[in-house]
């Protein structure tokens, strides 16, 4: 899932300075999950913004498991809404970056493109695995999975210096130099290779990234 | 051929100590500390970057010392450039007459005075002491010639009293089997710790250069027993400092330093010490063990 969080309401507020008619568009997929642009929280944003003077056109929120940063899904909505939306002055997205970018996408498809201020009411904050309550980063999307190597541990993601051939000489016990809550990526793959028996797996030598791997934007076509 | 290779590999008990470049440009009492050790050492260290704080950069003062008749140790670490970066330097630094490089991860930048930067560690330390394999070899890490190699005589760090330390072995026969040709420790205060130590990795038939970090009083021994990874020191050297009035600290840290110098000497190869400004003290320190 995509992690994220809601940004600070003053930072919205500012972000919307000027801006009288608002549309707030929510997603039904991880935004719902991480309690940022769930059902829930597009209510409670449109409250918020009713109180702070503006005037909220439409809250659009989606049903669970429509996805805003899937097209197919997120077109259906904004034409149900179009009107709302021809009129509004900005639209407030409470979905990951993805969703938000969509969602701009989606309004300028075609001959009438409809040209709006979007703004994001959350800050993305990556691949996150958990829940319900709980999510943490496992993966950062390298483009090559090496984590076989690793005992299923991902050293990019998990240790703080992205080191592929072993730990430095920071970790304290099991924690890391960085933060004393913070674990030791490296002691954990040792410990848990040395548990099954396969500490050959860690002897080798690995080469250095290929980096190229995540050059960005990446697309994908899946025809 | 560098001082500091010859004198390894002639099985002399090599010794090296340390100069931290300033935060600025005068660097007169950072080559005045240099002066004051030179004739009693192989080489000097030249420390990059130290605990991720910005200062002059170790190539330019190794250069210096390099101009003035010294032998630097090169400190580089990987937190800083990516790997474009560290082979332009080492290229450079050898055309400056630098000829020892100790590669190092590197302290993470949160532990410094940037905090917000951004962390490069493009290669690991074992990357980049197979990076300085090839350049010796003529080729680039991707394997381009070279319009004239290096001869860099490179060497790397391992903590002997990591806890658990096999991680550590593990990561230093790596570095052996990307090309190290030394070893500097982390300090060590416990005789019979590296003791045990040494005997896992004497096999590795790579010279090990003990690391001494001169305790100057019981606090800083505290505070390193909290706060550095891998650096413990014993209760029993804790207190005998603490028993000490305070006017004759500076001899009993002379009398520590020099007495681990000579209780491990037999186990390794050399000594690598880290005065942290004690630069002066560097000679009386190595004429007490018997090196001077």
């Amino acid at each position: 899932m995509v992690g994220q969080k809601q940004k600070p309401i003053d930072e919205i507020i500012k972000s919307l300075e000027g801006k009288e008619k608002i549309v707030i568009i929510g997603c039904g997929g991880c935004a719902r999950l991480f309690k940022t642009g769930g059902d829930i929280e597009v209510r409670q944003m449109a409250r918020t913004l009713a109180e702070k003077g503006k005037k909220v056109l439409a809250a659009i929120s989606l049903p669970l498991g429509e996805f805003t940063c899937y097209i197919p899904q997120s077109r259906a909505r904004i034409v149900q809404h179009k009107k709302e939306i021809e009129e509004c002055d900005a639209i407030l997205v409470l979905s990951c970056g993805d969703g938000l970018q969509i969602v701009n996408e989606i309004l300028l498809e075609g001959d009438d493109k409809i040209l709006k201020l979007v703004l994001p009411g959350n800050d993305t904050l990556g691949l996150m695995g958990g829940g319900p309550d709980l999510f943490k980063e496992k993966c950062q999307q390298c483009g090559e999975c090496i984590v076989g190597m690793y005992a299923g541990i991902c050293p990019l993601t998990q240790c703080a210096k992205e080191l592929l051939n072993g730990p430095c000489g920071g970790y304290k016990k099991d924690k890391c130099e960085t933060d004393p809550e913070r674990d030791c990526a490296w002691i954990k793959i040792y410990k848990r290779l040395s548990d099954m028996g396969m500490l050959e797996r860690i002897e080798e030598i690995v080469p250095p990234k290929d980096w190229k791997k995540r050059s960005r934007p990446r697309q994908i076509s899946v025809k | 051929m560098s001082k500091l290779s010859e004198a390894l590999k002639n099985k002399k008990f090599a010794v090296t100590s340390e100069v931290g470049p300033p935060k600025g440009v005068n660097i007169k009492v950072c080559i005045e500390d240099a002066e004051l050790i030179k004739d009693k050492v192989d080489a000097i260290n030249v420390t990059d970057n130290q605990s991720a704080v910005m200062r002059i950069s170790s190539m330019a003062v190794c250069h210096v010392l390099v101009e003035k008749g010294m032998e630097p140790v090169f400190q580089m670490v990987c937190r800083d450039k990516n790997r474009l970066g560290l082979q332009a330097d080492l290229l450079g630094a050898w055309a400056l007459g630098i000829q020892n490089v100790l590669c190092l991860t590197g302290d993470h930048n949160v532990m410094g005075d940037h905090p917000t930067s951004k962390p490069v560690f493009d290669i690991d330390s074992v990357q980049l002491i197979k990076a300085i394999t090839d350049l010796n070899s003529g080729k680039d890490m991707v394997g381009n010639a070279l319009d004239g190699a290096p001869n860099l005589f490179h060497g790397a760090v391992v903590t002997p009293e990591s806890d658990p330390v096999e991680p550590q072995i593990i990561k230093m026969k790596k570095k052996i089997d990307a090309g190290a040709q030394f070893f500097q420790t982390q300090a060590v205060y416990d005789p019979v710790a590296f003791e045990k130590f040494m005997n896992k990795v004497s096999r590795f038939n790579v010279p090990v250069m003990v690391g001494i970090v001169v305790l100057k009083s019981p606090a800083m021994a505290k505070f390193m027993n909290e706060n550095v990874a891998g650096i413990k020191v014993p209760v029993e050297i804790i207190k005998e400092m603490a028993d000490t009035q305070k006017e004759d600290r500076v001899k009993k840290s002379i009398e520590i330093s020099a007495r681990i110098i000579r209780q491990v000497k037999a186990l390794c190869q050399g000594v690598h010490i880290m005065p942290l400004g004690w630069d002066k003290h560097v000679p009386a320190i190595l004429e007490q063990a018997g090196l001077y």
